[in-house]
């Protein structure tokens, strides 16, 4: 399979998953909906709802590639 | 702006976290490090990593965040998703996304699906605007004359 056809494959794909979860999340006046991660090492733990009241929060979502 | 202004600029006022979700181009999959394509993209990119697997396990994935936290170098803790993607599903995050929530627990900037709506310059504005609003004084024109 060459290059484009993947490249069309893939980004058909994501483009699926997008639409589907965009259409779910949160916009602007919708409450944000709270976790629960860890870090790295596995050890420091976060949950969003705790920040409520104390400081605003700027989420940035991304991976390595 | 880029993200590392932000957070030096911000990171009192604002809590930034970054999440670390599924790779958008691992090796085993929509891999863009071959040809013209990845020279541009190393070219303007050069934090881009192209020799990732997709991370099966969670700590294969929090090995994966620890190496881009680092590379990165931002001095900033990043939070890793589960493998479930359950974080990165509820905020339609992939590959790439930016949110600004208020101190009500409310979305005051929801940016555009990534990559292209992955722009830290709204996101500063958000915040500039957000700050404004939370810092003026609330006038009581209630009660008695």
């Amino acid at each position: 399979m060459n290059f484009i056809t993947k490249t069309l494959q893939y980004r058909n794909k994501e483009a699926v998953w997008q639409k589907k979860y965009n259409a779910l999340a949160p916009k602007e006046g919708d409450e944000a909906p709270d976790f629960e991660l860890f870090d790295a090492s596995g050890k420091q733990r976060v949950r969003l709802s705790e920040f409520r009241g104390q400081k605003p929060v700027a989420l940035v979502f991304g991976s390595f590639t | 702006m880029s993200l590392r202004e932000l957070y030096q600029n911000y990171s009192e006022q604002v809590q930034f976290l970054p999440i670390y979700i599924r790779e958008a181009h691992p090796v085993d999959g929509w891999w863009m490090g071959g040809g013209i394509l990845g020279k541009l993209t190393k070219k303007y990119s050069p934090a881009t990593a192209f020799d990732v697997y997709d991370p099966q396990t969670i700590e294969e994935r929090r090995l994966v965040a620890g190496q881009c936290e680092a590379s990165l170098q931002y001095d900033i803790r990043t939070y890793v998703d589960n493998m479930d993607d359950s974080v990165s599903k509820a905020y339609a995050a992939k590959p790439t996304r930016l949110y600004l929530i208020g101190l009500d627990g409310l979305v005051k900037y929801a940016a555009g699906i990534g990559p292209y709506g992955f722009k830290p310059a709204r996101l500063k504005q958000a915040i500039d605007v957000y700050l404004q609003h939370i810092s003026k004084p609330i006038i009581d024109n209630t009660g008695p004359m």
